[in-house]
């Protein structure tokens, strides 16, 4: 039985090559398409589907908007052209953020997500979405994505989120190893990343939020195999 | 994308990224130019709201607008084109009024009118290949 989707997306040609993708991997049934936030809420109030592949930006009211009108929560994969939007994207937790435009391979990376089991999904993103670190005399929970990098301090590392640092004893030989490896990635012996936090890339250095990251020669190719380089 | 196989292959002009194209659709060229038509269909609505919002100094507008138009030119292989756009969009987010924009909106209204121009000719030679081949 294929999945139920509609798609709301206001730029014509992004609309139709998503159709074309869902009809490619027979695994979804397209009932509809809206080009605003009004038009998707008047039918998704009336029909439940299980999957919502949403733009961000239209006119009128936002995709996110959307999300905090609707009565119930479908899979939500965001279709946007600014990356900026993914941390409200985990905020929503949505399954998957595809960068427009996206090829048929990184579509059906989407879907794998979908296809997993409800249940084991869950196990999942709990198991990989935060993790726990000793600071203080207690355990402190970070959220994957509040991460922007791991930085060593000898036989400490430091954790820098947005607005706060947290000092804890730890190597970044360990935590490389125990960190979700879709969201972080090493990039020096004494740094990992946040993969989606990097603001831009120059010669042997990255930047985040204003942090200068060196990238050893050893890791700069894997870091840009990572990249949406377009 | 049903991956479509022609003996030729078709050549795109040097400014159109036909590598990009690929990964996008294969060599699925009817379908390239089923793409390259309905980006032609919807491309005076999408060049004139960023004209109109310029025009009335509507900023928020102008940002929606050229962010709405943005990712167009990536599904027609003009990638350097969807860059420039994406500077554009960057400079709207820093001004306040459309006085601050001349220069940059100047050039890309430049750009953009280059490329329909592009995109039209594209579209004609794609639709000459295909029925070759049909």
């Amino acid at each position: 039985m294929k999945w139920t989707c509609v798609i709301v997306e206001d730029l014509q040609v992004a609309a139709d090559y998503l159709v074309k993708c869902c009809e490619k991997s027979a695994l979804l049934q397209v009932k509809g398409h809206f080009t605003n936030v009004e038009q998707a809420l008047e039918y998704l109030n009336k029909n439940s589907v299980d999957v919502l592949f949403l733009d961000v930006e239209m006119p009128g009211a936002t995709g996110f908007d959307l999300l905090d009108q609707l009565a119930y929560y479908p899979k939500v994969i965001l279709t946007t052209s600014k990356s900026e939007y993914a941390y409200n994207a985990f905020e929503y937790n949505v399954t998957d953020f595809l960068k427009k435009p996206f090829t048929y391979q990184r579509f059906q990376e989407a879907l794998n997500k979908l296809t997993t089991p409800a249940g084991d999904n869950n196990i999942s993103s709990t198991a990989t979405d935060h993790i726990f670190i000793k600071c203080d005399g207690k355990l402190v929970r970070l959220n994957n994505d509040d991460i922007l990098f791991i930085e060593s301090m000898g036989d400490y590392v430091k954790f820098v989120t947005f607005d706060k640092k947290y000092i804890t004893h730890n190597t970044i030989k360990n935590l490389e190893e125990k960190v979700n490896r879709q969201t972080f990635i090493k990039v020096h012996r004494s740094y990992i990343i946040n993969i989606n936090k990097i603001d831009d890339i120059r010669e042997n250095d990255l930047f985040i939020k204003g942090n200068e990251i060196p990238v050893s020669k050893a890791h700069k190719a894997d870091v840009l195999k990572r990249l949406n380089i377009i | 994308m049903s991956g479509s196989n022609f003996s030729k292959k078709f050549i795109f002009n040097e400014k159109i990224d036909s590598e990009y194209l690929y990964s996008l659709y294969e060599d699925d060229y009817q379908y390239i130019e089923e793409i390259y038509q309905t980006t032609l269909t919807h491309f005076d609505e999408d060049f004139n709201a960023i004209q109109r919002a310029y025009e009335t100094n509507n900023i928020s507008d102008l940002k929606k607008a050229i962010h709405k138009m943005k990712p167009t030119f990536g599904f027609v292989g003009l990638t350097l084109v969807q860059h420039i756009c994406k500077v554009f969009e960057d400079f709207c987010q820093k001004a306040t009024s459309s006085n601050e924009l001349t220069s940059e909106y100047q050039q890309i209204v430049v750009t953009l009118a280059e490329s329909k121009e592009l995109i039209a000719s594209e579209y004609n030679k794609l639709k000459e290949f295909n029925s070759n081949f049909l």
